[in-house]
């Protein structure tokens, strides 16, 4: 066992987990592009609580990660969503921002505060509308903060433009990727396994015709190397190779986890999912923010004890395919660990919603493929890194 | 020791209570206080003086009201390009060494600055320990160098990173773009921002307190250190900005690279090395082809600037001087593209502006978009929304025509019929009050069909703006028959308030820049009817410089636009070019261009995000019916066949007069056809190869007929030798102000 064994009343369990399918960001066509972010975490919020069967007078706190907190998404939102879900007052809430990775961050704070003894049962939820709320708007950033940098680093595109660049990572490789992370996603899809953790939620289809929205959507099941082959770089014109097909889709959604000491869930006599093992952040230089995951990967398995090989599964956000390539290269890890069911290229990345998204994904496919260890990893703007491991308990 | 002089011919000293020395620039027969030879050995003598005998501390300030110092002087310039490259050097390290004794006297030293600070007066400034600049609206603050093809030579590459940190400067530097007082100290570029009447206080505060700590020798100790990125960020820059860079310049102009490149090489390096490297680099630029042209048009601009813009076109042709009234109250007339572009310059340069449409739909759905262009934030790029609630109360709209009677201007700009246009003008005048100023934006109406509907056709003038109005800095300010001298000078200054480049011509069938461009449009159908592949003509234009090729122009004007405007043209000079049948079978086709979606391409995505396609596939048999013989071109010959014809119509545009000078047809081309500017316009490309062999190049293409004729001009250039940009060279008109 890991150096990191402790007693039931300061151990987190993750009891529940669920999230909305991913709509694209798109005015027209968006499946949530007539449903409000807050309304989204509140159904998976609820949904969460319901499913873990979780006593919602013992909830003590509710984190949810968002990273444009203003509008529809601002003032501390979490407490409006937690009301929205029907949570009783006596709940607290506190909305966190670690920007890619915020409801990561949700879930650490709220493990550390399991293993503190603090409060104990939390919601921990993400949303992103990006549709409603595009990313950077409204934001002014201080020029005097990029002096050992450039202001460039607050393009996500560039810096998976300079990993690949300076890693060699052709344009040819990351369609290679991207295809592969669609084909993963649709087979998942298509095979029932994302069935599970998808609450359905009411939307509008193409067509505007009100839906119960169930499938992501901006997985493609035809997806094709043809079809990539053509679309311009778009952050860097002409001279660039990230394009659309390799980056990560804006998208809007929502997730949501129960998480409480192992002791309580004894004591409701509640079936945990898994149990979350070990948190680390890291910053990096902003660069270098897409290699975020493997700093972090790195402390985490320092802290915990815990190796690579015996993690069996892996989730690495997919930001762009050449961040993700770079992060499976640097890692020396098995491409066939990481992602198994797609990752964000296709699934989407709404991107407060993102951290508790993948997690979400990974402990069910621990648990459907009965691997003991798995990992969630982010890389994060700016030049930061997350990572967590959980342990199934089955 | 002997008193520090009171006044030079360029400073004023005085001294303040607490041993302060007040260093006062006012340079004398310029507008903007500029960094003239005297005044650069004015300085000297005044900071070798302080060096000996020095006060406490040390301000400088402007005498000029809105300005600091805006650089070198231009006018000076012309001298230089003809020096080697070790001279050049030289000139560098001197002016670098003169502003090089601020950080070594030993007293602090404060710039204040209450208006235009560019160039070497931002290296000035940058050279004092302490920056003040002053909510004055007029302050800015820049280094425009590489928009001249220069870099900053007096150490503004080695200093402003150290100051800023190299990315914040290479922004600055490598865009030549100027910034305002506050985002200057939300850059730490200046140290704070006070209101004008508090900033000598302030000034003198700051500076006791830097004479008191003597804190401002550990920041001049600082300021010596390197710039050092770790090395992915350096990296990251480099990778970047790099790329970004030749986005940009397509490797066509040469500085900013070499700005970048200077300041990446330089931020590592001990100061001394990096001035090395900045002098080295400065000389290199200074003697390209490149900089000599950005540097003349530079100076034909500020000529345009300067005069009211008429020359020899005067009516009167005498020097008395005219009631030229600078006008207030603005009126357009026409809520389409051109009238909410037209009116979003004006609210933009702070016109209350009103807009006249008699469709209440159109004038409504106007407003937005030119609220938001109004209120465009070129630093940030994005839209200011603060700046939109302000803006709002500027711009009035309405349906009513008889709201305009207070204006002293009007614009009419609605759509192009004759009859219309007749209409409206004719109603306008019997609203306004006798002294307004009644202009038509009209690309293809002569002025003088337009001018007869008047009772007072001398306060009549065309005022043609081109699409899209905020990209296009080019007014033509067309003379009908029967305008008044202060009638054009008042619009010619109009346009300046609005940051216009305004040229002055006379009436003619598609004026100056219509009428230049339709030899070389007419030349790309007559290559796509020799079977030549459209994107093959496109491409060879863009790899000239231009930013769209002829066809792609064509697609973007709109062939039915285009194909109105080809019969004018062909009317007026239809013994060199006729009206292509191609473009009305393209137009009976339904294929219009962008707007349908197809012309001579197929287009995807809509707005600003439309991009070509395909070849239309069935722009073969549209061309079928009007094969010409099948010629086999090189590149270099569609080349010479695209531009050569608007040189010959260029030359035929200054025999008619139609102009004052060439001068005014480079600035023209480059402004509303993005003519490449590193060419220097038509007339200087001209000059790049020269009248003889240009003869020799239309040689070949004889056999097209009497468009590539050389004209009586051509022939006598080659037999005199005289560039077609010299003051002879240009006939009677004289290239005032382009040469030095």
């Amino acid at each position: 066992m890991t150096r990191l064994s402790r007693p039931p009343e300061t151990t987190p369990v993750v009891v529940s987990c669920c999230r909305t399918a991913i709509g694209r960001s798109d005015v027209n066509k968006g499946v949530f592009r007539k449903v409000r972010g807050d309304e989204l975490a509140a159904l998976v919020v609820a949904e969460a609580v319901t499913r873990g069967r979780v006593v919602p007078e013992c909830i003590e706190d509710v984190v949810v990660g968002v990273t444009q907190q203003r509008a529809e998404l601002g003032g501390n939102v979490a407490r409006t969503i937690s009301m929205l879900a029907g949570l009783p007052f006596t709940a607290a809430a506190s909305t966190t921002n670690r920007l890619c990775g915020s409801s990561l961050q949700g879930l650490s704070q709220a493990c550390h505060s399991i293993m503190a003894g603090a409060e104990d049962v939390h919601v921990v939820a993400g949303v992103e509308h990006m549709q409603h709320l595009p990313m950077n708007s409204e934001i002014n950033f201080h020029p005097r903060a990029f002096l050992k940098s450039s202001r460039a680093v607050l393009s996500m595109g560039l810096t998976a433009e300079y990993l690949a660049s300076s890693r060699g990572i052709s344009r040819k490789l990351q369609e290679e990727y991207a295809l592969e992370s669609h084909r993963r996603a649709a087979q998942a899809a298509d095979n029932g396994f994302f069935k599970n953790e998808i609450v359905q939620c009411p939307g509008l289809n193409d067509g505007g015709v009100l839906s119960v929205i169930d499938r992501d959507q901006s997985i493609r099941s035809d997806a094709s190397l043809a079809a990539m082959e053509k679309l311009d770089p778009v952050f860097l014109p002409k001279l660039g190779s990230v394009t659309a097909a390799t980056s990560a889709p804006m998208s809007d959604g929502a997730a949501a986890m129960v998480v409480m000491s192992e002791a309580t869930a004894q004591r409701y006599q509640l079936a945990p999912l898994v149990r979350v093992l070990c948190t680390a952040v890291v910053g990096v230089s902003p660069a270098l923010m897409g290699m975020g995951p493997v700093y972090a990967i790195q402390k985490i398995l320092h802290r915990s004890g815990v190796k690579l090989q015996d993690i069996e599964i892996l989730e690495i956000n997919e930001a762009f395919a050449a961040q993700a390539i770079a992060c499976v290269e640097e890692l020396k890890v098995d491409h066939d660990r990481v992602n198994v069911r797609g990752g964000s290229l296709a699934i989407g990345h709404p991107l407060g919603a993102s951290g508790v998204r993948i997690s979400t994904t990974l402990i069910h496919a621990m648990r459907d493929r009965q691997a003991r260890l798995g990992l969630a990893a982010m890389c994060i703007g700016l030049g930061q890194g997350i990572a967590v491991i959980f342990e199934s308990m089955g | 020791m002997p008193e520090l002089k009171a006044t030079h011919s360029t400073l004023v000293i005085e001294k303040l209570p607490g041993d302060i020395t007040v260093v006062g620039i006012n340079v004398p027969g310029h507008k903007q206080n500029v960094m003239s030879q005297d005044f650069m050995q004015e300085l000297k003598q005044v900071l070798t003086f302080l060096q000996d005998d020095p006060p406490r501390g040390l301000l400088v300030e402007s005498r000029q009201s809105d300005s600091f110092l805006a650089g070198a002087d231009i006018n000076q310039m012309n001298a230089v390009w003809s020096l080697p490259s070790a001279r050049l050097q030289e000139l560098c390290d001197d002016g670098r060494n003169l502003l090089g004794m601020f950080a070594s006297l030993p007293f602090p030293t404060a710039a204040i600055i209450d208006g235009v600070c560019l160039g070497g007066g931002l290296e000035l400034a940058l050279a004092c320990d302490l920056r003040i600049v002053t909510e004055n609206h007029k302050v800015i603050l820049g280094m425009p160098e590489v928009k001249l093809g220069l870099l900053p030579g007096w150490g503004g590459t080695v200093r402003l990173p150290r100051l800023i940190g190299t990315g914040p400067a290479i922004e600055l530097i490598v865009s030549g773009d100027a910034i305002t007082g506050s985002q200057a100290k939300t850059l730490g570029l200046v140290d704070a921002c006070v209101a004008g009447h508090s900033v000598r206080e302030s000034a003198c505060g700051v500076l006791k307190r830097a004479i008191a700590s003597g804190d401002y020798l550990k920041r001049r100790a600082a300021l010596q250190l390197p710039c050092v990125l770790n090395k992915s960020e350096n990296d990251f820059l480099v990778a970047t900005t790099g790329a970004a860079i030749l986005g940009r310049t397509k490797g066509n102009y040469p500085a900013p690279m070499v700005a970048f490149n200077t300041i990446i090489q330089g931020a590592t390096k001990s100061i001394e090395e990096a001035a090395v490297l900045e002098s080295k680099a400065f000389s290199e630029l200074a003697q390209t082809s490149v900089a000599k042209q950005l540097v003349r048009m530079h100076r034909l601009g500020e000529r345009n600037l300067r005069d009211g813009g008429l020359g020899e076109l005067s009516s009167s042709n005498s020097n008395q001087s005219l009631n030229i009234n600078e006008l207030q109250k603005p009126s357009v007339i026409g809520a389409g593209i051109m009238g909410a572009g037209i009116a979003a310059r004006h609210v933009r340069s702070g016109f209350v502006t009103r807009l006249v449409d008699v469709d209440a739909k159109a004038l409504r759905e106007s407003i937005p978009s030119i609220l938001e262009e109004a209120a465009w934030d070129r630093f940030y790029q994005r839209t200011d929304q603060k700046k939109i609630r302000e803006l709002t109360g500027c711009l009035m709209s309405t349906t009513q025509l008889s709201s305009i009677t207070d204006a002293d201007i009007v614009i009419e700009s609605v759509i192009e019929r004759t009859d219309l246009k007749r209409q409206v003008l004719a109603d306008i005048e019997s609203i306004v009050s006798p002294s307004t100023i009644i202009c038509t934006n009209t690309s293809t109406n002569p002025i003088a069909t337009l001018a007869n509907v008047f009772s007072d056709p001398t306060r009549f003038c065309g005022m043609h703006f081109f699409n899209p109005v905020r990209k296009m800095s080019l007014v033509e300010v067309i003379r009908g028959p029967e305008t008044s001298d202060a009638t054009i000078s008042s619009v010619v200054l109009h346009a300046k308030k609005l940051k216009k480049v305004p040229v002055v011509v006379r009436d003619s069938p598609g004026f100056l820049v219509n009428r230049v461009l339709t030899p070389y449009l007419h030349e790309s159908v007559e290559l796509l009817r020799e079977g030549v592949d459209p994107s093959r003509i496109d491409k060879v234009s863009r790899r000239f410089g231009m930013p769209l090729g002829p066809l792609e122009l064509y697609d973007m004007v709109g062939l039915d636009t285009a194909f109105y405007a080809g019969l004018v043209m062909a009317n007026a000079i239809g013994d060199r070019i006729d009206a292509s049948p191609v473009i009305p079978a393209l137009v009976k086709a339904g294929c219009l261009g962008r707007k349908t979606g197809i012309g001579f391409y197929t287009y995807k995505g809509t707005g600003h995000d439309t991009k070509i396609e395909n070849i239309n596939e069935k722009l073969d048999d549209l061309i079928n019916p009007y094969r010409l013989v099948e010629e086999r071109v090189t590149d270099e010959q569609i080349c010479d066949r695209l531009f050569l014809p608007m040189l010959l119509e260029s030359l035929l545009v200054l025999d008619e007069g139609i102009v004052r000078d060439g001068c005014d047809i480079d600035l023209a081309v480059i402004y509303a056809l993005g003519f490449p500017a590193f060419r220097g316009g038509v007339f200087a490309w001209g000059d790049s190869l020269g009248a003889t062999e240009i003869i020799h190049r239309l040689d070949q293409f004889s056999h097209l007929g009497p468009r590539m004729k050389p004209p009586a001009r051509l022939l006598k250039h080659a037999e005199s030798g005289q560039p077609f940009t010299s003051s002879k060279g240009n006939g009677s008109h004289t290239e005032k102000g382009c040469k030095g």
